[in-house]
């Protein structure tokens, strides 16, 4: 008996809620005869005249409470199961077990597994033998019905391929016959539309089996990546998915070659959309760097894409001889080419028409290509710069033209030139204007359609030689080289023999142009390494064109949920002919393919991939449709016979508590409950609410911090001598600070504090990277450190000798992102901040104050104050400041000069109002230090 | 059914108390009743009183003072000094004191708490209280039973006669008739008739001049009321049944009546100098006698 996804395994024994009622009269009788008592004092009892009766009834929750418990003691008792799997098969005879383990099943993998291991384990439990076949394996499945356990532990192992699965040679040798009388025949499949699925499903039924089941997910949310796109601005990624009924959203991550994630989008599908795009508006170097795109928490090899050479954006230079005619751009010689290659480039114009500065500035941003449009011969050292570029790898384009056919003596070209040019067509020739021939097959263009209206009139001429055949790459009808190239060093020259322009030929204007510059500029860099992939491949130094067949070794390949990882050792060699990756199967896996510096990326999509859901209705009418069941069947029963204990021990509290019992001890028990509740709250948010109200503080006021050092007495002096300082600046200046604080590098936030006191001894420990790398976050983001080594007597800082602070000061320091230092010059604003000072003692006198070397302008020498702009991010001291600052609470000073001068101290206090006035006012003190100079000016 | 918490129980009689009642006497030192209220009645006794006066045992030497008869110089001591000795002999004096413990059938009650009745427990200290004052050479008596008896076996014959008498008078006041004035009136009840009767009893004893000692036996059950839920109350000695439908909200009201009581007999026995103790049945026996052992001696008060 079931309804729901609940079933009862003893229905009957439900109709104990029957007696329900009488249990509810039974718990409604009077309460219970009094209990009769002895007692002597009764009569004191009289005197109290009191009398009071307990009510006739039980309360109406108490009654209820014990009706739920019974209910559920009785619901309890049948049994229930919630998702109860009692879906067996009828049959007894042999099973045949097809399971789909196309890349579409890796999401759901887990469940699929599950049925269909509950089926083999009931055919074990029958004794049924199982046939096990894999729709990967194709015609090579095994039909054969062996014993039930080697087709579970074939299911246990078993894992999805990262492959498409064709349908068709399984259905055939289905339809040959198995040699076995299956009486039950499931078919578990992926539940996507692919070849042959309705064959498949009407040879399952024609098999003659009893019964046919067809398994299928619950609702189909299979995704795919399918295509990846590097757009000029941004990175765009297609989805596609099967089901489009309803609304789905999500994330997908791109991942650089380390696994480290770049960047992540959301997509979204409306209803009724198939595909939905994401784009990733990266940086095009970041963007080059992406070799994994993948949906987030998709365990399916269609949920990545992974990318090589070919998917980066290339820079492109382009610069043309003569003058760029802005006004007609369809006239400009590189319009042609900028429109062609922008889509899959990044086209760089050069900014200046002097190829002098031009060359090399597109040469310093990195181009991989550069394309020349008619220009002559170029200046001897440009044309070095470049040949040493072209060597080095790059891909130089050039387009014929007047100039370059005038030119003498031009070695960065492919082929030999003859002077001038050739015309056709013209009224003065005998030619008429040439189609193009079709591409060899060793050409890089090989593939690309012959346009048919493309008509050359006139073009430059290669001298005949013996390998120009070998160089050419593209030919006119009549025989002469139309594209030739030539390798030079690592890179390559290339040369179109017509202009850029529609001038010579309406090539720039066919479809065609845009393809054979798109092919150059994949052999650029790009190509190069998956050139060298092949080289490495073949053993030989093969010509670019990449025609003959190469064989690239699997370097890391997906599994079938969407991991990279090592090859199989079933994985064959990516076998590759001409421009295009062959389709991935079985032997070839998605994955990356050649060497771990040169490889192409195989993907299992390269196109849109039109995924359906496979549509139930053409199944053949007595096939038998399940869905796989994610939720394992759970037994109600403890469940409610712990509900029907808990409410038991409810009852008791109840009745204890009705009897009074509970009253004395209750009371303290849940104060302390209370209390303890209290406490787990409130404890977390006192510590954070602490936090808070310091950072509240030190917004409200400025104040100055002390680093501490962990060192008892160096803190104490620390803290009593910013106190000495913050009480001096609140009575001679109108800054007033608050009370001076500790802080610990490690943890507490810094930003607030303008000035940190860092005092050094020789047991200073020396803070962590990461506790210094705060420190150096705080110096780059406008706070000053404040170093005191304290050690004037036994040498300073800045002297020959090295004392323990000075060496503790150089560890410290050595972590840090220091600027050059220099004593505090005369001119400098620290000595004008508020006094005009030339020391800065502490308790010793001659140490110096270091500051960071400001720039110095010789007109600056003859200012009265440094044009400092900004604020030292470091000082440094050996004068023991905070020693001459330190006051007790009496207000006396903490400890003694040396040499005991008492002005000396005044002095210190000075010091430490004009560094205190330096950090917090910066350079706008050395503006009025100007004022005297203003007024003059101003004529007063 | 619910166990109740108290019971009825049978009458204790006379042997088995009077075996329990010298164990505990054992335990308690001669019992010297405070002499300072008892000298006119005093009859020469034969042990000592921790004080000088007439006797025949040695208590002190002191100096003499000028007046005193020359026969009491003692002139060995005097000899042995250059000051003049008199000898002094310790008080020996003995004292009447009657017993009495309430036999009504409230004091029968024992709750589950209490080792024993309350019947048992004050038979026990009575006889105890017999035993060691005999022993020490006092007059003992239980009225309405026996006279003053100064033998040393007083306690025996008490409990013979009370066994004879079965139990006694089973009035709920001792018999005032018998007892001198300025005797020692020790009496253990529970004290749970209306207060105004006892009250009337004390104060009529304390006009004959008797100094009377009162031990308020207590069940535990009496001065905690344990009782909760539905709860038929039923009274020995009246048979009077009193029902509540939940007892606990009694208890507080019923605790402060119950002290105010005891407060008010502690109150009429300090106006009257009289001694008032609380004895509780789930305590050890010894302990009231420890504690009647102190008043009576006057240790309590401080006299010497």
């Amino acid at each position: 008996m079931s309804f729901l996804s609940l079933t009862f395994a003893s229905p009957l024994i439900l109709l104990g809620l029957l007696a329900l009622p009488l249990i509810w009269w039974l718990l409604r009788l009077t309460p219970p005869r009094p209990r009769e008592e002895v007692f002597p004092p009764t009569r004191i009892l009289e005197e109290l005249g009191k009398r009071e009766e307990t009510p006739a009834q039980s309360p109406w929750w108490l009654t209820l409470l014990r009706l739920l418990m019974a209910a559920f003691v009785i619901f309890a008792l049948s049994e229930p199961i919630w998702n109860a799997q009692d879906k067996g098969t009828a049959s007894n005879g042999p099973l045949l077990l097809i399971v789909d383990d196309g890349w579409s099943t890796g999401n759901d993998w887990d469940e699929r597994q599950t049925s269909a291991l509950q089926i083999v384990r009931e055919a074990e439990n029958a004794g049924r033998p199982v046939a096990l076949a894999f729709t990967s394996q194709g015609g090579q499945a095994d039909l054969n019905a062996k014993r039930a356990s080697e087709a579970e532990a074939a299911l246990t192992a078993a894992e999805p391929k990262p492959v498409r699965v064709e349908l068709t040679p399984l259905t055939e040798r289905l339809q040959e016959g198995t040699g076995t009388d299956f009486s039950t025949s499931i078919w578990m499949a992926s539940g996507i539309a692919a070849s042959g699925s309705t064959e498949l499903a009407s040879a399952l039924a024609t098999l003659g089996a009893e019964e046919t089941i067809y398994y299928a997910p619950s609702r189909n949310n299979t995704l795919a990546l399918t295509t990846v796109a590097n757009e000029p601005d941004a990175m765009k990624v297609t989805l596609e998915r099967a089901d489009t009924s309803v609304a789905s959203s999500g994330q997908i991550t791109a991942f650089d070659v380390q696994g480290r994630s770049l960047s992540s989008g959301p997509y979204n599908f409306e209803n009724d959309s198939q595909t939905s795009e994401v784009r990733f508006s990266l940086p095009v170097e970041l963007r080059n760097e992406v070799v994994r795109v993948g949906i987030d928490n998709s365990t399916s090899a269609g949920g990545v894409q992974l990318l090589d050479e070919r998917f980066r954006r290339r820079r492109v230079g382009l610069i043309a001889g003569g003058n760029a005619d802005q006004q007609q751009p369809l006239l400009s010689s590189l319009y042609y080419i900028s429109r062609a290659l922008a889509p899959f480039s990044e086209v760089r114009q050069a900014q200046d028409p002097n190829v002098v500065v031009s060359v090399p500035q597109l040469i310093e941003e990195r181009v991989s290509t550069l394309v020349l449009a008619d220009i002559g011969t170029l200046p001897d050292d440009v044309r070095k710069q470049m040949e040493g570029w072209v060597e080095g790898g790059g891909m130089l384009v050039r387009f014929a033209g007047p100039r370059l056919a005038g030119a003498e003596n031009d070695t960065l070209v492919p082929v030999k030139l003859r002077r001038g040019g050739r015309s056709l067509g013209g009224t003065l020739t005998w030619g008429t204007p040439q189609p193009l021939a079709s591409f060899e097959e060793s050409s890089p263009f090989s593939g690309i359609p012959v346009p048919a209206d493309v008509a050359v009139s006139r073009q430059v001429l290669a001298e005949p030689d013996i390998d120009l055949a070998d160089k050419t790459w593209a030919s006119l009808a009549d025989g002469t080289p139309l594209v030739t190239a030539a390798r030079r060093g690592q890179g390559w020259i290339v040369l179109f023999h017509v202009t850029a322009d529609a001038v010579w030929s309406n090539l720039p204007l066919s479809g065609s142009f845009v393809d054979m510059l798109r092919r150059i500029v994949a052999v650029s860099n790009g190509s190069v390494a998956a050139d060298r992939a092949r080289n490495n491949a073949t053993g030989e130094r093969a010509e670019v064109s990449g025609a003959q067949d190469t064989v690239l070794p699997p370097l890391r390949t997906l599994d079938g949920f969407g991991r990279l990882g090592p090859p199989d050792n079933d994985t064959r060699p990516l076998k590759v002919s001409g421009q295009e990756l062959p389709s991935s199967s079985i032997e070839n896996p998605p994955g990356l393919y050649g060497t771990n510096d040169a490889f192409v990326a195989l993907n299992l999509f390269s196109q849109a991939a039109n995924l359906q859901v496979f549509d139930t209705s053409l199944l053949p009418e007595n096939t038998v449709q399940r869905i796989y069941t994610a939720a394992k069947p759970v037994t109600l029963k403890p469940w409610l016979l712990g509900a029907a204990l808990l409410m038991l021990a409810l009852d008791c509290l109840a009745v204890l508590w009705m009897a009074g019992a509970l009253r004395r001890a209750a009371r303290p028990v849940a104060a302390a409950g209370v209390l303890a509740l209290a406490f787990a709250v409130t404890v977390p948010d006192t510590a954070r609410a602490q936090d808070k109200a310091i950072d509240i503080e030190n917004t409200l006021r400025t104040r100055i911090a002390y680093v501490k050092t962990g060192i008892r007495d160096l803190d104490e002096v620390s803290r009593k001598g910013l106190t000495g300082l913050t009480q001096f600046i609140g009575s001679r200046t109108s800054l007033e600070p608050g009370t001076p604080i500790g802080v610990d590098i490690a943890s507490d936030e810094l930003a607030f504090y303008p000035l940190l006191y860092w005092p050094l001894s020789d047991q200073s420990p020396v803070p962590d990277a990461a506790a210094m790398a705060r420190v150096d976050a705080f110096m780059k983001k406008g706070g000053s450190v404040l170093f005191d080594t304290r050690d004037q007597l036994s040498g300073g800082f800045g002297s020959s000798r090295v004392s323990g602070a000075t060496q503790r000061l150089r560890q410290i320091l050595s972590s840090l992102d220091i600027p050059p230092l220099e004593p505090v010059p005369n001119n400098h604003v620290l000595t004008r901040a508020f006094y005009l000072l030339d020391v800065f003692p502490g308790r010793f006198l001659d140490g110096r104050l270091w500051v960071e070397t400001s720039v110095t302008d010789e007109s600056d020498a003859s200012r009265p104050a440094r044009q400092g702009d900004g604020v030292s991010s470091i000082l440094i001291t050996s004068n023991d400041l905070a020693g001459a600052w330190a006051v007790e609470a009496s207000g006396a000073p903490t400890l003694p000069i040396v040499p005991p001068n008492p002005r000396q101290r005044v002095y210190a206090y000075r010091a430490g109002v004009n560094i205190i006035m330096y950090t917090l006012t910066g350079n706008y003190k050395s503006d009025q230090v100007h004022v005297p100079a203003l007024l003059e000016r101003l004529g007063q | 059914m619910a166990l109740t918490v108290g019971t009825v129980t049978e009458h204790e009689k006379g042997t088995g108390v009077l075996a329990r009642a010298r164990a505990r006497a054992a335990l308690i030192p001669d019992l010297l009743v405070d002499a300072q209220r008892i000298a006119n009645t005093m009859v020469s006794g034969w042990h000592g009183r921790r004080r000088r006066g007439i006797g025949d045992t040695f208590w002190q030497f002191r100096p003499y003072d000028v007046g005193e008869s020359m026969a009491r110089i003692d002139w060995r001591r005097s000899a042995r000094d250059d000051a003049i000795y008199v000898r002094d002999q310790e008080w020996e004096a003995a004292h009447t004191v009657w017993i009495w413990a309430d036999n009504s059938p409230s004091m029968l009650y024992k709750s589950e708490t209490a080792e024993v009745s309350k019947q048992s427990r004050s038979l026990v200290l009575a006889l105890a209280l017999a035993e060691v004052l005999a022993k020490s050479g006092e007059r003992v008596g239980w009225p309405g039973v026996t006279g003053a008896l100064s033998n040393r076996n007083a306690a025996e014959r008490i409990s013979a006669e009370l066994i004879a008498t079965d139990g006694g008078t089973d009035s709920s006041s001792p018999q005032l008739e018998q007892i001198r004035n300025r005797s020692e009136l020790v009496v253990f009840s529970d004290f749970l008739d209306p207060l105004e009767d006892t009250l009337k009893w004390v104060d009529q004893a304390a006009q004959q001049g008797i100094h009377g000692t009162l031990v308020q036996i207590i069940d535990p059950a009496e001065e905690r009321f344990p009782f909760a839920g539905r709860t038929e109350f039923r009274d020995p000695e009246t048979g009077a049944k009193l029902t509540f439908g939940r007892a606990e909200t009694l208890s507080a009201d019923y605790l402060n009546l119950f002290a105010a009581r005891r407060e008010t007999l502690a109150d009429t026995c300090k106006s009257l100098g009289w001694n008032h103790i609380v004895h509780h049945t789930d305590t050890l026996a010894s302990t009231a006698l420890v504690a009647l052992h102190v008043r009576l001696a006057g240790e309590g008060k401080g006299t010497s």
